[in-house]
């Protein structure tokens, strides 16, 4: 059940209870099987639960697509040092918004994953780095956390299995780079949000110095369902090599836009067409950019080949992303909607790399004159090899980002770039 | 503009195949009102932006203030940890951080002024100036740009007759321009205080200010 | 035994200590990686980017300053790849620089310029507006150009992990992100700021004393030893036109590191002060009046001759090892006596907590080490005064080397059977002196001076000598000979080699042990004196 809209093609595994405000109560939670997962994975064992999630075949939901079992078994045995498991829930990636909708409806699908997790790598506390602007969200993490910690599902000796779990919310305080797993333990150690150098990767030395962690909220939400009823069973869902359900958030010129649960795998244009009911006002479809705005776009020719797992997105020359479709329909104005998206990395680039901080704003001032009809052909080829120097090149992936969009856009849609640039004159109108 | 009693267009119930009211959707129902004191330690950071006014000269941290931020600072290894959300504290009952604000703030955690300046110009929530009563956010990025978000913006500064970033004459609003809020799916989105406004048309611009206005006094 | 990786650097074989990063392991086969963020005094951001090299196998550029070797890598740092990255890195920086280096006080030594020059772009392709920050006041001798930054933040970091005193941040992010302080903090109250404008590799950070004082191609860069305490960092000065115009630390990880404290560096004004005693003046009987060295010695041995069997002397700690060995000499040879110096002492030592070798003593003279270490007496009080009423009045032979005599009166000294002064300056003390011997500075000549744990270190001269004055080893040594204590000494090197076969402390020492990073003396040998 997704939310605002339903569609019979979801799996509803994650996103069951949304748009039910009583999921949010332990209470509830609880009478529809909620903690079972728990009291079963301190059964299992903590290398009983990787193996398990690890068999499911579950990839990191925040973007990279990392399998989230193999990343758990980095982390070391015997350090003798705590570890801590981050759960990133600083959700800011253009066209996202899944993580909200799921830890404001299902809190302690969340939070049970968390424990898990954590119960897996060995951790003792868990922190829900929250994103600073979703206050309504963080008081209801706060109060679940609370409400859970009332009924012992949380602290000293869970269910008397002598484990002793801790959780924190944590809210940020308005940083994308934050979401940048080491700009996020910079951030949580008060420090400036900057990503560190890797290596040493986290599972090394992590938030704090110490070995950790870090997951998406919507990987952590489906650890209980994988571990209550097994690997395999999520490995039916989806495809081979990119199994499950993933949450869509389609946004843009649809008429139902909003959030999806469907296999991985799902053809893009049964999305927009069947789940989304069309595209807006019946007109036709110029661009999709399919996993948030790092991703390149792709034109309408692509979309129709594309199928959304991870592979498949790859097939068509982008990226599955955190599978936030942004659908564009003919009115679209392709540069605007690019520089726009390069003002946000500039604006969030974290301003230590120098290719990102000067790069990234350099760019986005030739994508401005380019619209404001000042543009010159030279500008294209200054953006593509710019741009260029800038993959790579930088400590963290932002600088990428910047790229993507441009790069992409100037290939598919160069002829709207001469059109501003030739006559002055801006295609589309928003 | 019709004479029908405000109804916010901002908590998405108003689209989409479900009949719930706002508290629903939001979650004030369930959560309530949080205690001043920060409730349990595990969720003292996170806060409910709470105070309607703030008070640039408020003493910071006493009483129930007091114990929330003793709260926080147990639960994290280090004292500088408690850095953002002891910001967002102080930010909470001040309204924005002055150089005193930031210097106490240095002062309580062991850190220097001058570190914990470089932290909170970092971040885009901590206001490094005095705002309006409603800090009107209007994502402008892609999702919300396509949906038509520029015409929100013109009508949020036209209604309050400022530039962006002004704050308007009578002191309620400033208007400013705001990345992404992940709330894709229901355009325009605009975040006032604490609070996600979605489905903004330009249309329901002034009535949602006369809201406003009229909620704070 | 370290354990080495052997790595192929610009096609050229080398072993390296394990955990050797790639930067410094490319140093030892002589290639320079390009970096600003990189200073091997503080920890490596990798921000700059600068430093990406190309490592064989690698799915990207590696940063140089932190990706450590390992056995069998091929690295390129000079492959087209890797100057591609530099040049595009280049491009970057120039996208909001000024450009304004004609009235840089960095030009001629920076940085961003050196590299564009040599690798960047011969045209940059940047239309737009330039940001600008402007300038701000840090305080102390800091003064801030924030359109020439780069970014790196080595003063941040200096300040955060060398000084430990966090007075500088990054304030903002992206491209709006500059450095700053407090507010209106600033620098002042610290004690080692000054290393913030050494290490900035452009124009950013500029000193207000130097401020557009000369240009650097036109700097003469001498290494020296800082004579403001007895830590004895290691210096340059930088001089043109015969006057000092800075100093700048010069690397010594045994005693300075790449630092030197605020006080030591600016206090070298008094090298360049005029009114120089410029020639040998003798005073009563005949001949007398201003004359040339072979006169003035000739009489000064004469007048000595019936003298004999009490000498006192004061000696200064400003004096170099080799003068205050030729002074002994002399005493020694005019039929012995006490030799007494004076030295300022501060209240507090300032440590640099990030480098705490590197303290600013509270004994405020370059050389009581070697003083104490030739067994002369510190007299005297905290100030440097007093302490010499046994020898204002000695009736036998009176000599004063280097010491100024400021506080004393003017009848110092009028007892004396022969009163011998020294000195660089004239003095109202040495009204009464029979004998006036015009000696070099420290900066005009070569030397050693002793620092607090006995290291003995060189200096060179950087300055040229003003009219005859000539150092008081010379002098003194060829007194000393002409009365049968050793043989004439027409180097500072023989001079110090006589020093060594006389005192115990230095002996088995030469210059050529002792070279730019210095010694440290025979410990057996008990210090006299304070």
């Amino acid at each position: 059940m997704a939310y605002p809209y339903v569609s019979d093609h979801e799996i509803r595994i994650v996103s069951k209870y949304f748009g039910d405000p009583k999921q949010r109560r332990v209470e509830t939670y609880v009478e529809r099987g909620g903690y079972k997962a728990l009291e079963k994975a301190f059964e299992m064992g903590p290398q009983g639960v990787i193996d398990e999630v690890k068999g499911s075949g579950l990839r990191g939901r925040g973007g990279a697509g990392f399998p989230t079992g193999v990343k758990w078994s980095f982390m070391p045995k015997d350090s003798g040092k705590p570890h801590y498991l981050l759960c990133n829930a600083d959700e800011s990636e253009p066209g996202t918004f899944k993580d909200r909708e799921l830890m404001r409806w299902d809190p302690h699908q969340l939070i049970e994953g968390c424990l898990i997790g954590a119960y897996a790598i060995g951790a003792g506390h868990v922190y829900i780095y929250c994103r600073g602007e979703f206050f309504e969200v963080n008081q209801i993490l706060a109060r679940a956390v609370e409400d859970a910690y009332a009924k012992g599902y949380i602290g000293k000796d869970i269910f008397g299995s002598g484990n002793d779990l801790e959780v924190t919310v944590h809210q940020g305080a308005g940083a994308y780079i934050c979401g940048e797993e080491t700009g996020l333990m910079n951030s949580l150690e008060g420090k400036r949000g900057q990503p560190r150098v890797k290596p040493p990767f986290p599972a090394a030395v992590g938030a704090f110095g110490m070995p950790s962690t870090i997951n998406n909220v919507e990987t952590l939400a489906a650890v209980p369902h994988i571990v209550e009823n097994g690997g395999d069973w999520y490995r039916g869902f989806g495809t081979e090599k990119s199994p499950g359900t993933k949450m869509f958030c389609v946004s843009g010129h649809v008429n139902k836009p909003g959030n999806y649960e469907l296999p991985l795998g799902f053809p893009l244009m049964k999305l927009i067409e069947d789940v989304c009911g069309g595209m807006r006002d019946g007109r036709a479809l110029k661009a999709v950019i399919p996993g948030g705005s790092s991703v390149p776009i792709i034109d309408a020719e692509e979309s129709a080949r594309c199928n959304l797992d991870y592979e498949g997105c790859i097939e068509v020359g982008t990226m599955l992303g955190c599978a936030s479709v942004i659908v564009m329909d003919e009115t679209a104005d392709i540069v605007k909607q690019v520089r726009r998206m390069v003002d946000f990395y500039a604006h969030e680039s974290c301003g230590q790399c120098t290719p990102c901080r000067e790069g990234s704003s350099w760019t986005a001032q030739i994508l401005k004159r380019i619209e404001e009809g000042r543009g010159t052909e030279e500008d294209l080829d200054t953006l593509m090899e710019m741009t260029q120097q800038m993959v790579g090149t930088t400590i963290c992936v932002l600088s990428d980002s910047v790229a993507a969009p441009v790069q992409s856009s100037i290939e598919k849609f160069r002829d709207e770039y001469l059109a501003l640039i030739r006559r002055g004159e801006r295609v589309g109108a928003a | 503009m019709s004479d029908a009693p405000f109804r916010n267009p901002g908590w998405a119930g108003n689209t989409g195949e479900f009949d719930l009211t706002e508290e629903q959707v939001r979650g004030d129902d369930f959560v309530g009102e949080r205690p001043k004191d920060g409730g349990h330690p595990s969720g003292a950071g996170a806060l409910p932006y709470m105070l309607a006014e703030k008070e640039p000269e408020a003493e910071l941290f006493e009483g129930e203030y007091q114990e929330r931020f003793e709260k926080i600072l147990t639960r994290y290894p280090t004292k500088q940890a408690s850095l953002l959300p002891t910001l967002g504290l102080a930010q909470e009952l001040r309204g924005y951080l002055s150089p005193e604000t930031m210097d106490r703030c240095a002062e309580l955690l062991d850190l220097s002024p001058a570190y914990v300046r470089g932290v909170a110009t970092f971040y885009t929530m901590y206001n490094k100036r005095p705002v309006g009563r409603h800090l009107v956010q209007v994502c402008t990025n892609i999702s919300c740009n396509l949906a038509g978000a520029d015409e929100v913006v013109d009508a949020f500064l036209r209604y309050t007759d400022t530039e962006l970033g002004e704050t308007s004459e009578d002191g309620n609003f400033t208007v400013i321009e705001a990345e992404c809020l992940a709330a894709c799916g229901f355009p325009t989105c605009v975040q006032i205080n604490s609070r996600y406004y979605e489905n903004v048309t330009p249309a329901e611009v002034p009535k949602l200010c006369e809201h406003l206005k009229a909620e704070g006094e | 035994m370290a354990e080495m990786v052997t790595l192929t650097i610009d096609g050229k074989e080398v072993s390296v200590r394990k955990g050797t990063t790639i930067l410094e392991a490319a140093k030892q086969v002589g290639e320079e990686v390009p970096h600003y963020c990189y200073h091997p005094g503080l920890s490596s951001p990798a921000m700059c980017r600068m430093c990406l090299v190309e490592v064989e196998g690698a799915p990207k550029p590696m940063p140089g300053c932190v990706t450590t070797v390992a056995e069998g890598q091929v690295v390129n740092t000079q492959s087209g790849e890797a100057r591609h990255h530099r040049q595009g890195v280049l491009e970057f920086y120039l996208v909001n620089h000024p450009l304004d280096c004609p009235i840089c006080d960095m030009s001629g030594e920076c940085y961003l310029q050196d590299y564009v020059h040599a690798e960047g772009r011969k045209h940059g392709r940047g239309r737009e507006p330039k940001r600008v920050f402007g300038r701000d006041d840090f305080g102390g001798d800091v003064l801030f150009y924030g359109d020439r930054c780069v970014m790196c933040t080595r003063c941040v970091r200096f300040m955060s992990e060398v000084e430990q005193d966090h007075r500088l941040t990054v304030v903002e992010r992206g491209n709006r992100s500059v450095i700053d302080t407090f507010f209106d903090e600033g620098l002042d109250g610290t004690h080692f700021h000054g290393n913030v404008v050494d290490i900035c590799p452009v124009g950013a950070l500029v000193s207000k004393d130097f401020l557009h004082k000369a240009r650097a191609w036109d700097l003469t860069h001498t290494p020296s030893i800082c004579t403001s305490c007895s830590q004895g960092c290691n210096i340059d000065h930088h001089t043109r036109d015969n006057l000092v115009q800075r100093l700048k630390p010069r690397e010594n990880l045994d005693v300075n590191g790449w630092w030197i404290c605020d006080y030591g560096r600016h206090n070298y004004e008094w090298m360049n002060h005029g009114d120089r005693l410029e020639a040998p003046l003798v005073r009563g009987g005949e001949p007398s009046g201003a004359m040339g060295w072979g006169d003035a010695l000739r009489t000064l041995l004469e007048r000595a001759a019936d003298k004999k069997g009490s000498v006192k002397a004061v000696a200064s700690p400003f004096a170099s090892n080799e003068s205050l060995g030729a002074l002994k000499r002399l005493v020694d040879a005019l039929g012995g006596g006490d030799i007494v110096y004076r030295s300022p002492r501060a209240e507090d030592e300032v440590t640099l907590e990030g480098f705490p070798t590197l303290v600013r003593r509270k004994d405020l003279s370059p050389n009581t080490g070697g003083a104490g270490r030739l067994g002369m007496k510190r007299v005297g009080d905290d100030e440097g005064h007093g302490g010499l009423e046994n020898v204002a009045n000695h009736d036998g032979v009176l000599i004063v080397l280097g010491d100024g005599l400021l506080d004393q009166a003017e009848a110092f000294g009028a007892d004396a059977g022969l009163f011998v002064y020294l000195g660089t300056h004239g003095s109202a003390a040495a009204a009464e002196a029979d004998i006036v011997l015009p000696i070099t500075s420290h900066a005009e000549m070569e030397g050693t001076f002793t620092n607090y744990e006995g290291r003995v270190q060189r200096f060179w001269p950087s300055l040229d000598a003003p009219g005859m004055a000539r150092p008081a080893w010379l002098v003194l040594g060829a007194l000393a000979a002409e009365l049968g204590r050793g043989s004439v000494v027409k180097t500072a090197a023989e001079a110090f080699a006589a020093l060594a076969a006389e005192a115990p402390a230095f002996s088995g020492m030469t210059y050529d042990d002792i070279g730019t990073r210095g010694a440290v003396v025979n410990e057996s040998v008990s210090l006299t004196g304070d």
